[in-house]
């Protein structure tokens, strides 16, 4: 806290009477500037640390990310080599994009929309899959689109789009301090702690995925296909899941 | 307020350069400045000396008029009765008619007169009196007193006794109200508007108020000089006292008058002797100094330090700006020099990279080596299929050309 104390500079003239109030004031101001002098030191030595931790965790998450799409490779071999069929993993994280407007929407879609925190057009929040979050997606189907975000486009969406709920606020992440004071408590005091928290939707995903506002896309160049129909009919649309496909819509949204 | 009384001057009315004493400041020239009070109680008291005006109760419903209702070809309102004058049929009653009444004619019994609380009317006057000891506000209303020598301007009683108006203004002009008669002499014009028509013709500024305790011949000397004005102490209007509503009136007293001011107004402790069960008014703050206040010890001791506000600044995109992708992802500026000396021809990075190639290669090529070669290869068996079908085909042919061959011959 002392590292913000606004100091005021009070400027004397050469051999002017300084008046009573002013001395006091000056004494006081100088006995802050202290305080805060010593204050930063402290903050820049326990940042310089910070960062040092982080740099080891993120190499560590690489390292993880990397090893996790090599394993899988190797399974998918294993699997053709042994004549046998590789199920692939299920999806544990998908990214929600709201497609349909405010006007005319019945109760119950609205409640969940609201619920999900979908309240504006391309509007798009990262869920963890579960049995409840399927069942309300299900009954939003028509007025959003999901899928399942590759790594780049969890990165490339929390480094351009990503705002912190900081004491009700709508804060940008530009800085890693905005983050460890609102989510050190669960380990988490980087931008690639909240990538890799959500990409792997770790334990304390809810936490992180409630700390991001939901993300305000553009939307998206070249434009969607069709709102009214569904992803997976035949006559082309846009609504529903996509899966993988989601990304490349994030791409020409983000 | 919590400093010491200070002491006017009285002032030789003979010799005005001349003090013959002086006397300590009243309570009542301290009171709190109250502007709102006074234009409140001042908009008030103004309206008791207006007198009712209307028009006629009857105003244009002395006819017997009555409409002609429908079917005569003539708008509904009421008509006058009768025939032989031009008055026959013409509308009436009606605010839109000629010769009709108006639209909510004015009525005498109109509330033309206001009640201001007793208290109300003393605080206003004290206000007032406040207000005219000080020469910011007595300049701000508009009087000349640059030559006059002290603000309140308490002159010796002999000036209660002139009878001459040359006398009078000669004293007053002594005293440095010179600029001030001049400049209400100078400031009579033609009243704008009907009161010209009106027995008010005139307007001019005003001048001095004369305060006096004894008349002894003051008011007469002083009544034809243009834009003075006489009161006595013990009746004080706040009509002339701040004309207008606005206090900071230019005014003169009596040495008698200036020392009776103490006995009907007192002090806070003591309350008004001459007026019954009034005490001055009290200032809402003390100490109205803010400034102060804040920056006392008492005040300052008690509060947390000033802090910088946060600043957000504007969002800057981590993917474009290197400074701040290293900023929120330390050391990724090292992990992409290092990828991208990688591709760089003759870096150690760059035959790590070829090395790992290279095993993959081999790697695959051992794999194919020995799973697909033989007759167990995709393609092979794919093949196969397409032998096997082939060869049945074929046969299927032969057997048909052999059958042909047969029935020709």
């Amino acid at each position: 806290m002392a590292e913000r104390y606004a100091i005021s500079k009070v400027n004397v003239p050469e051999g002017a009477a300084v008046p009573e109030l002013v001395k006091m004031k000056m004494e006081k101001e100088e006995k802050l500037a202290e305080e805060k002098k010593q204050a930063l030191a402290a903050k820049q030595k326990a940042r310089e640390e910070e960062r040092a931790k982080l740099k080891e965790r993120t190499v560590a998450y690489e390292k993880e990310y990397a090893d996790t799409a090599a394993e899988l490779v190797k399974l998918r071999r294993e699997a053709k080599l042994n004549g046998n069929f590789f199920v692939e993993p299920e999806a544990k994280l998908i990214f929600v994009v709201r497609i349909a407007g405010i006007m005319k929407m019945s109760p119950k879609p609205r409640k969940v929309l609201q619920l999900l925190r979908l309240k504006q057009l391309h509007n798009g929040v990262f869920l963890k899959v579960n049995k409840p979050i399927l069942n309300m997606l299900k009954l939003v189907q028509p007025y959003v689109t999901y899928g399942y975000p590759s790594l780049k486009t969890v990165r490339e969406l929390i480094y351009k789009r990503g705002f912190g709920k900081v004491s009700k606020q709508r804060i940008p992440l530009s800085s890693n301090d905005i983050i460890s004071d609102a989510l050190g408590k669960h380990g988490i005091h980087g931008m690639e702690d909240i990538i890799h928290e959500i990409y792997t939707v770790g334990p304390n995903f809810k936490q992180v995925s409630n700390f991001l506002w939901p993300f305000k896309l553009s939307s998206p160049k070249g434009g969607f296909v069709n709102k009214r129909h569904g992803y997976c009919e035949a006559r082309g649309g846009d609504w529903g899941n996509r899966e993988e496909l989601i990304n490349e819509l994030l791409g020409r949204m983000n | 307020m919590a400093t010491a009384r200070p002491v006017v001057s009285i002032y030789n009315f003979e010799n005005p350069s001349e003090k013959t004493g002086t006397m300590p400041m009243p309570v009542v020239l301290q009171s709190p400045l109250r502007p709102d009070l006074v234009r409140e109680v001042h908009r008030d008291m103004a309206k008791n000396k207006r007198q009712a005006y209307a028009v006629k109760p009857k105003a244009g419903y002395d006819t017997a008029a009555e409409s002609w209702c429908t079917g005569r070809a003539v708008a509904r309102i009421p008509r006058a009765p009768g025939g032989g004058t031009h008055r026959a049929g013409q509308a009436a009653f009606g605010n839109q008619a000629r010769g009709g009444g108006m639209f909510n004619p004015t009525t005498i019994w109109r509330r033309w007169h206001r009640r201001v609380n007793v208290t109300k009317k003393r605080h206003a006057v004290a206000c007032a009196l406040a207000a005219s000891a000080l020469p910011p506000l007595v300049m701000a209303r508009g009087h000349k007193i640059n030559q006059v020598a002290e603000l309140p301007l308490v002159v010796s009683d002999g000036i209660q006794s002139l009878t001459k108006t040359k006398q009078a203004k000669e004293a007053l002009k002594k005293l440095g109200c010179g600029e001030e008669l001049q400049k209400v002499i100078d400031s009579k014009s033609i009243r704008a508007g009907q009161g010209k028509a009106r027995n008010r013709r005139y307007v001019k500024r005003l001048g001095p108020l004369v305060i006096y305790n004894e008349d002894n011949g003051i008011t007469r000397a002083m009544r034809n000089i243009p834009g003075v004005e006489c009161a006595h102490v013990d009746r004080l209007n706040l009509l002339r006292l701040a004309p207008g509503g606005s206090f900071g009136r230019f005014v003169i007293f009596t040495e008698g008058a200036f020392k009776k001011l103490s006995d009907i107004y007192g002090t806070l402790k003591s309350g008004a002797p001459k007026k019954k069960g009034y005490t001055l008014p009290r200032a809402a703050m003390a100490n109205a100094d803010l400034a102060r206040i804040i920056n006392s010890t008492e005040v300052q001791s008690v509060l947390r330090p000033k802090m910088e506000r946060y600043t957000h600044g504007i969002k800057r995109n981590a993917l474009k700006s290197k400074e701040l992708m290293e900023e929120l992802n330390p050391g990724s500026t090292e992990r992409r020099a290092v990828q991208l000396k990688s591709s760089q021809k003759g870096t150690p990075e760059y035959d790590e990279v070829q090395k790992k190639k290279k095993a993959r290669i081999e790697e695959s090529k051992k794999y194919n080596k020995e799973h697909k070669k033989g007759d167990e290869t995709f393609y092979k068996t794919l093949m196969k299929a397409f032998e096997a079908k082939a060869a049945a085909d074929a046969a299927k042919k032969a057997a048909e050309k052999a059958d042909d061959e047969e029935d020709e011959e």
